[in-house]
């Protein structure tokens, strides 16, 4: 494994893509986090908006980012031929995915902490109250799965186009559904199914959301265990 | 160009996944169309009991309507005039319980709180009507056969004289200070209507719309009852009037099981001296379900339209396919062209397809469910079944040409979404204030989702017109023009690029 | 781990397509094994079943006597160069090396030795994308070289190459292989291995055709003719049918003679007095004894023929 990790972060440090999608992760979700406290005029708690949640909004962007990157790194791969070296170099493909998940986890891990630590601080100096450490470190974990869940959709579909419209479809259209459904117990249910409703309430203080923080996240979670475990499964068995 | 369109259709043709992603896009539509209609659910209780939920009255133009007030009235025959004084409003509104349990109403009138006089084709719910009134906040106004509102000389509170006139099928409405001097406040046209009708007096309300921040995403508008009293005075019927006693019905009212009415209006008559007290509303109904919620797939089946119309270039990219296809037609310009008209002609007849059966299918579902779909006129309707079908149609355009100049397309399809879907997104979601979300929906091609939204915008319904609510900013064309402009845009960029770039 | 590939019985099919149809074969230390036969005879196929990237429906393969895939370190046992252009364009080609090197244990040290070893270290540091066919090859060998493998599989390795990097590729094969490696190079054409492969393995519609020695092969295909170029030809056939030969007439003063060996066709002809102007065994050329071989096994062919 630890040369799987190794070469993996060897393959993640010297892909272009990573050097201008990482820091667009941290700049997009402070900049997004600062535009919502900006356009939120109204005192936190006059208008009924979750101020952690207006605090934290550019996590929202930057998770798209976040998952672009998982794409880019499986489906650039595909698109060239590359997996058969790496499948090659590296037959443990179970292992090779986990090493994978594992390096990508961990740059997103730091890119978001950056990222929803400035959100903070932004939130903070311009008169915001301080963020809750369960937000901010649910937010950070929030991306880490985003960026797992990309993983797996990219790893189970495998061109780089087609995974992006399925990846990016899951994060941004669950929400419009939730909001064009009238009928309240059919918008409950796709709210807790909804890996990016269900996800974000870890950043939830005022709002009573129907699932708590921690199994909202495990809503996201479960959709990218599953769906890193379709793509390590179709790995095994699919011919590269 | 019929040669290099023929070449482009064999292209896309032969692909078995790209059909098939496309005909995968018009089923998704007819899926979750039927899906969310199996899904969905309504019901309405009366007392303990659960009954089916009425179905809202029709008015003259075949429209749903609300029409519930209460009407003290008596017949006319032909032509005639009622004169009446409106001499103060006052009203109760229930707001959250404060304590709960009891029951917290304050006094006050909700802007478009209304009473006045009304000749009225009979009393049945969604019948013609004309009348002329005065609102809580809004003045008088002429306002008749529910979609019709005109605002009187100006802001005037009570008293305040006012009088209808009937001639012939013109019915004509006025108000005045003192009952000597008149104004006009405009004249109503209602075809058909029968010698006798019915003339009087009446008072509605509509509900206190409160809108919140809905903790699921968007806001929620909720409507808590209010009740609207108003002291008439100096009532007169002119015209072929027959005995001149008065009747009183509380139209459109709901009957509790125990045969009461819920909520009941009422009359209290101190001789001259009418207080009339009533709920409800005269106007269009935009409470249901619409027409353009049917097509929710809609979404889904984009996003599959801008990876295929993507794939359908980049792959070329990829594979060098691409000089294989200059070469076969060295005017390169018309290349993106020639496959936009193809990707975006297939995407129109299937979606059109899929748009043409899924409203009709989901209101057949829906109604066994108890959910009720708001009538559109023909033109409405077809106007979002087509398009929605040509959304979908300038979508994959859109994609393609970003497909064409970015050459990755993972590139385009994060553009196409990041412009397309994801300010929609952010216009609904409540946390970017109104305004904000109106300008979104106005700058971004996100505007061509405006094509979508059936029920026009009441100035005299109070209701939450956000884009959260399906109201978008622009009207449905503009909007539609907004999103052909950004792909037209792109589209001729792309020719540019490839007849001036090394492919 | 002693440096052998072993096929046996491989079979897999894709959709109605038989790619592999009992596959079976071995690749010995020491020399350079041409694996030869018409394209979608399966070659490409049976490297990639090898190499762990196919599963085969039926049959094993074996590299070392172990499965690849239960190879730890895999690129220390076999090197492979299957697509020369299946790199990320926008990625240097040392960096490429490098998180290969690093899947193995090893170090930049050893990516700079076999960039050298193959010639590319001016270039190392250029982005992948912009390299020549040629340097592109030159990358794949490197990669391949890089865990100093006792194995080592290229599947056409002489594609789009000029003929100074075909030369270059032989002679570099040659060595590999005389330094106690197995080498095995895929290809369609047989003149691209006339002087590189010492063994032939040919295959045709899934299976192996001929599994054979490059000399035994071309002295099989050869059939002991001899051509004799004669003015009176009537009385040359006379004379060496009834020495026992089988006589054809060829074009002109040509004849093909077959069961006589050239020496004693010279001493019949003396005898008899025929006059001859010319009498010569022919050898046939590799390719000639390939397309003898697969003319039957070959899956595309000319219809104008």
């Amino acid at each position: 494994m630890r040369r799987e990790l190794r070469a993996e972060w060897t393959k993640l440090r010297t892909a272009p893509a990573a050097w201008w999608l990482l820091p667009g992760v941290v700049a997009l979700t402070v900049a997004g986090s600062a535009a919502a406290v900006g356009f939120t005029t109204c005192a936190p708690a006059g208008c009924g908006h979750d101020p952690a949640r207006v605090g934290l909004f550019g996590v929202q962007l930057g998770q798209g980012l976040v998952a672009l990157l998982a794409v880019v790194a499986v489906c650039g791969e595909y698109g060239t031929g590359m997996i058969r070296t790496t499948l090659t170099a590296m037959p443990r493909r179970a292992v090779t995915l986990a090493a994978k998940a594992g390096v990508l986890t961990g740059v997103t891990l730091v890119a978001g902490t950056l990222g929803v630590l400035g959100s903070a601080v932004a939130g903070f100096l311009s008169g915001g109250s301080a963020l809750p450490p369960r937000a901010v470190v649910g937010s950070v974990l929030y991306l880490a799965l985003i960026a797992l869940l990309g993983l797996g959709v990219a790893t189970v579909v495998r061109d780089s186009a087609a995974a992006t419209g399925v990846v990016l479809g899951l994060l941004y259209l669950f929400p419009i559904a939730i909001l064009m459904i009238r009928d309240e117990d059919l918008r409950l249910l796709l709210w807790k199914i909804s890996p990016v409703n269900a996800g974000l309430a870890v950043q939830a203080t005022t709002d009573v959301l129907p699932l708590g923080p921690w199994a909202g996240l495990g809503v996201l979670a479960a959709w990218a265990a599953g769906a890193l475990l379709c793509g390590g499964l179709l790995l095994r068995l699919r011919d590269a | 160009m019929t040669r290099l369109l023929r070449a482009e259709w064999t292209k896309l043709r032969t692909v078995r996944g790209w059909m098939a992603g496309l005909v995968l896009a018009a089923l998704l539509i007819v899926g979750f169309g039927a899906l969310f209609a199996a899904a969905g659910h309504s019901s309405c209780s009366r007392g303990p009991v659960e009954v089916p939920c009425p179905v809202p009255p029709l008015g003259p133009d075949g429209l749903a309507v609300e029409d519930r007030f209460y009407f003290v009235h008596q017949p006319l025959d032909g032509d005639g005039t009622i004169t009446a004084r409106v001499a103060s409003m006052s009203g109760q509104i229930r707001l959250p319980d404060a304590t709960p349990g009891v029951r917290n109403v304050v006094s006050g009138l909700v802007p478009w709180a209304k009473a006045g006089v009304m000749i009225k084709e009979s009393t049945e719910p969604g019948s013609p009507y004309a009348a002329v009134l005065l609102t809580g906040a809004h003045g008088v106004r002429m306002q008749y056969d529910y979609t019709e509102d005109l605002a009187g000389a100006g802001p005037s509170g009570a008293p305040r004289w006012l009088r209808l006139t009937r001639a012939g099928e013109t019915i004509t409405g006025e108000e005045s200070p003192d009952g000597a001097r008149w104004t006009r406040v405009g004249t109503a046209r209602l075809p058909g209507l029968p010698a006798r009708v019915r003339v009087g007096l009446f008072a509605a309300s509509p509900g206190d719309i409160r809108v919140t921040p809905n903790t699921l995403g968007g806001s929620a508008a909720s409507s808590r009852f209010a009740e609207a009293t108003a002291l008439m005075d100096g009532v007169s019927v002119r015209g072929a009037a027959t005995g001149g006693a008065w009747s009183r019905d509380d139209v459109g009212a709901e009957v509790n099981p125990d045969g009461s009415v819920h909520h009941p209006g009422g009359l209290v008559r101190n001789g001259e001296e009418f207080a009339v007290t009533g709920t409800g509303d005269i106007a269009p109904n935009t409470t249901q379900s619409t027409i353009e919620r049917s097509l929710i797939g809609s979404l889904v089946a984009l996003i599959v339209v801008i990876v295929v119309a993507v794939l359908f270039v980049s792959t070329e990219y990829r594979r060098g396919l691409i000089h294989t296809t200059l070469l076969a037609g060295p005017r390169r310009g018309r290349v993106p062209v020639a496959k936009a008209a193809v990707v975006g002609g297939v995407t129109f007849v299937l979606g059109l397809a899929a748009t043409a059966v899924t409203p009709a299918l989901a209101r057949r579902i829906g109604r066994g469910n108890g959910v009720y779909t708001l009538p559109v006129s023909t033109f409405t309707e077809l106007r979002v079944v087509v398009g929605v079908a040509a959304l979908l149609a300038v979508a994959a355009v859109f994609a393609l040409a970003l497909g064409t100049l970015f050459r990755r397309g993972s590139m385009a399809v994060v553009t196409a979404i990041v412009t397309l879907v994801v300010p929609y997104a952010l216009a609904i979601a409540s946390i970017v204030p109104d305004e904000a979300a109106r300008w979104l929906l106005r700058l971004t091609p996100a505007a061509g989702f405006a094509i979508q939204q059936s029920l026009p915008e009441y100035a005299h319904v109070t209701g939450l017109y956000a884009p959260a609510a399906g109201y978008f900013p622009l009207p449905p064309w503009a909007g539609f023009a907004v999103l052909c402009a950004y792909a037209a845009l792109a589209l001729g960029l792309a020719a540019y690029r490839i007849e001036r770039r090394d492919a | 781990m002693d440096a052998t590939i072993e096929v046996s019985g491989l079979r897999k099919r894709f959709g109605r397509t038989l790619a592999l149809d009992g596959m079976t074969f071995r690749v010995l230390p020491g020399r350079v094994t041409g694996f030869v036969g018409p394209n979608g005879a399966g070659k490409s196929t049976t490297m990639r079943v090898v190499l762990g990237l196919d599963a085969p429906d039926e049959g094993r393969a074996l590299v070392g006597g172990r499965p690849y895939r239960s190879l730890r370190d895999p690129l220390r046992h076999v090197g492979a160069l299957l697509d020369a252009g299946a790199l990320q364009p926008s990625r240097s080609g040392r960096d490429h090396l490098l998180w290969l090197a690093h899947s193995q244990g090893l170090g930049a040290g050893r990516v700079d030795e076999v960039l050298g070893l193959v010639g590319l270290a001016p270039a190392a540091r250029r982005r992948a994308g912009g390299y020549s066919l040629g340097m592109r090859q030159r990358l794949g060998i490197a990669a391949a070289l890089l865990g100093d493998p006792p194995v080592l599989m290229l599947d056409e390795p002489f594609n789009g190459l000029d003929p100074e990097g075909i030369v270059w590729i032989r002679g570099f094969l040659r060595e590999l292989a005389a330094e106690g490696r197995a080498v095995l190079v895929s290809s369609h054409l047989m003149s691209e291995l006339e002087d590189g492969a010492g063994h032939l393995v040919v295959v045709g519609r899934g299976r192996v055709v001929m599994d054979v020695g490059v000399a035994e092969l071309i002295a099989g295909a050869s059939h002991d003719r001899v051509t004799v170029r004669t003015s009176a030809r009537s009385q040359a056939m006379a004379a060496l049918a009834g020495a026992g030969a089988t006589v054809a007439a060829g074009d002109r003063e040509a004849l093909v003679v077959s069961g006589l060996p050239a020496d004693r066709i010279v001493a019949v002809l003396g005898a008899r007095a025929v006059p001859f102007s010319e009498v010569s065994a022919h050898r046939a050329t590799l390719e000639e004894a390939y397309l003898d071989l697969t003319r039957d096994a070959a899956e595309f062919r000319g219809a104008a023929r």
